[in-house]
């Protein structure tokens, strides 16, 4: 059975291929949200395996939802996403309870797959 | 009559009741003449009424000098009452203690010659009550003289008992008044203790005394032998309190010196900022402030060039202003005692009014330093934030969109089998990157229009009025001018537009720019909803930023529901 993934992004052009990349190599995109409170509702909702998480969303940012998707949805991984560089975020970074961190430019099944697994 | 003549007809009047008491005295013929005391008790009527017609004279609106000059008629009265008439005796026994009320009232008012609280006012009630019942009830039960005419009821206890009381409510009256000038002495500002000087120096002395020898001669208190012997003098400490009134009145020929020294000390010094220290010594009042009103009408400054706020009428400082030819120079802001001498801050102030005027120049200056640095902040800042927005749109908009191509490119290669699919794939692809195109030409062109540069200032104005969300009409003349002032227009009209988008709701907006008198006007107007505020909103106050630099100036109007006007004058000579 496929990986179910939540993808969390304000931006509809980034979600809408991310969605079409990440189904064409095997994950099963269950729901997409852009904005962090309804990322925590569709994750109670739907239990994802993974969330792809925006780190700069509207509301809240990629950290803070990370932290309630942990207590939300404790049995999905999650994954920060940005188009800006790690080193933007700092520390941040190595403190968060999400699993990793993809640059969105470097986004790609393989690279999800080895985040999740390496857990 | 005038009051010069008035004051002339009380001047005689009290020559004449020196005179009568003269005679009167000596109209007895079973008591020797006692000239020392005559010499006292008229010695004492003059001085008050001698005193208050020149304190009259000098501040016609301060009731000081009235006061006094009444009390000094008055204690002639007690004279009348050798006459050995019933009604005469009722004058000189009023008369004394009507003296005593409106010394109590002089010492209360001085030197303003206003009651100021609930208990001043009390005070001299009291002593007004106290003069006229402290006489008549006492008489009503007394039928040990005659002639008594406000004899009712014979009680010799009710005399004894009720002027005892009245004894001493008057000697608490006159105790009150001691307290009431020590505290005011005591929690009295420097100009303050100034002004109440001549009043501390003889007021309580001549409350004490005459509560002492209340107590002596009526209540049968002893003190020693020398004090009893002293008490029988104690109207000279009486006698002294007008005399002293008057100098703390009248003290302007003894600033003289004070202004000389002023003039001398502004000439010398270098720095015109020191003027406010001088006339504060000068004044001694060292919470002196000055004042600038600015050239513009804006605003006040002091001597540093900050923005000061002139304190509110009544707020408990005084104000005076320093004119040349209708202008207003400097504001002088000072402790409201030296209103009790005018002369003072009138002779100081005019002594410093050229150096006043010379800072008044400084503190513009300075003023527009202080403007200059707060605009050149506000500009750093803009640029910052404008930065900021920069950054916030470039990932936000053209990268999103550069991501998304590159998903889509990713996509292609994993489809490069399947024909239809790859075909779509590279369509959207194609149009991302189109979108992209657009929107870094947008943003390039919001960092910098280059058609300004190219073309000039009626070109990049008719393309901005293209882009515009409504119908604007553009009216420029040809030609170009000084780059800055070519930018400066353009983002007036630029941000004008960018506020009648976003806030205005309105239908048509038309640009018009002009040149005349050596500058360029340019001019927005919408027929919107109008209510916008020049002090809201950093596009607005950035924009006056840039068209100040140039020296030029930024009008708003924009009254709500009448559509907003917005003019930029901008010398390009």
């Amino acid at each position: 059975m496929a990986t179910t993934v939540l993808i969390v992004d304000d931006h509809a052009v980034f979600r809408r291929f991310a969605h079409r990349l990440l189904e064409a190599d095997g994950f099963d995109v269950i729901g997409e949200a852009a904005d962090g409170s309804s990322a925590v509702e569709l994750a109670r909702a739907l239990r994802p395996q993974v969330v792809l998480l925006d780190i700069v969303l509207p509301d809240v940012d990629g950290f803070a939802v990370a932290d309630s998707l942990a207590a939300a949805a404790p049995s999905s991984s999650v994954v920060l996403t940005s188009s800006r560089d790690a080193d933007d975020f700092g520390e941040r970074l190595h403190h968060t309870s999400a699993r990793g961190f993809i640059h969105k430019h470097d986004l790609s099944a393989a690279r999800l797959w080895a985040l999740i697994e390496a857990a | 009559m005038t009051a010069t003549a008035l004051r002339a007809a009380l001047a005689a009047g009290g020559l004449a009741l020196g005179a009568v008491t003269v005679i009167l005295s000596r109209s007895v013929p079973e008591e020797p003449v006692d000239y020392a005391h005559i010499v006292v008790y008229i010695g004492i009527s003059w001085s008050f009424i001698s005193a208050g017609l020149v304190a009259w004279r000098g501040r016609p609106k301060n009731p000081v000098g009235v006061l006094l000059v009444a009390a000094g008629l008055v204690r002639f009265s007690s004279q009348i009452g050798w006459w050995g008439n019933g009604f005469a005796e009722l004058v000189v026994g009023l008369g004394r203690n009507f003296f005593l009320a409106l010394v109590a009232h002089v010492i209360v008012v001085f030197p303003a010659g206003r009651l100021r609280s609930g208990l001043e006012r009390m005070i001299v009630a009291a002593a007004y009550a106290l003069a006229i019942l402290g006489y008549v009830v006492p008489n009503a039960f007394d039928d040990g003289w005659t002639p008594n005419v406000l004899f009712v009821y014979a009680s010799p206890t009710a005399v004894t008992v009720l002027g005892d009381l009245f004894d001493i409510a008057a000697i608490v009256i006159a105790l009150l008044l001691v307290a009431l000038v020590v505290a005011r002495w005591r929690n009295g500002s420097r100009p303050a203790r100034r002004a109440l000087a001549p009043l501390i120096l003889t007021a309580p002395l001549a409350c004490v005394v005459a509560a002492a020898a209340l107590a002596h001669d009526e209540l049968g208190v002893s003190f020693t032998r020398p004090v009893d012997a002293a008490l029988g003098w104690g109207g000279i400490t009486t006698a002294m309190i007008p005399l002293a009134l008057l100098v703390g009145l009248l003290r302007t020929r003894l600033h003289r010196s004070v202004v000389a020294d002023l003039l001398v000390r502004l000439e010398r010094s270098a720095d015109p900022s020191d003027v406010r220290q001088a006339l504060a010594e000068t004044l001694g009042d060292p919470s002196l402030e000055l004042a600038f009103p600015l050239a513009s009408g804006a605003a006040c400054v002091d001597e540093h060039g900050n923005t000061v706020e002139l304190p509110a009428p009544g707020g408990g400082r005084a104000l005076t202003n320093l004119s040349d030819n209708g202008r207003t120079v400097a504001v002088l802001i000072y402790d409201p005692f030296l209103l009790e001498e005018p002369e003072l801050v009138a002779a100081a102030a005019s002594a410093a009014r050229l150096t006043l005027e010379n800072t008044r120049l400084q503190a513009e200056l300075r003023a527009q330093l202080v403007e200059v640095r707060a605009s050149r902040a506000r500009i750093v800042v803009a640029g910052d934030s404008e930065r900021r927005r920069l950054e916030r749109n470039l990932h936000d908009g053209a990268q999103q969109r550069l991501l998304g191509i590159r998903l889509a490119l990713s996509l292609a290669r994993s489809h490069a089998g399947d024909a239809a699919e790859v075909e779509g794939l590279l369509a959207e692809a194609e149009q991302e990157l189109q979108d992209a195109l657009e929107e870094l030409r947008a943003l390039a062109r919001g960092i910098h229009p280059a058609r300004l540069t190219d073309e000039g200032l009626r070109a990049a104005l008719a393309a901005l009025a293209r882009r515009a969300t409504i119908p604007v009409k553009v009216a420029a003349p040809p030609g170009r001018l000084p780059t800055a002032v070519e930018q400066a227009a353009y983002y007036v009209a630029s941000e004008a537009l960018a506020n009648v988008a976003k806030h205005a709701a309105a239908s048509h907006a038309a640009v018009t720019v002009t040149q005349s008198n050596g500058a360029l006007v340019v001019e927005v107007v919408d027929d919107g909803s109008g209510g916008a505020d020049a002090a809201n909103g950093t596009g607005l106050r950035g924009l006056r930023d840039r068209v100040e630099a140039l020296d030029g100036r930024l009008d708003l109007a924009s009254p709500v529901g009448g559509g907003t006007r917005l003019r930029a004058e901008l010398p390009c000579a």
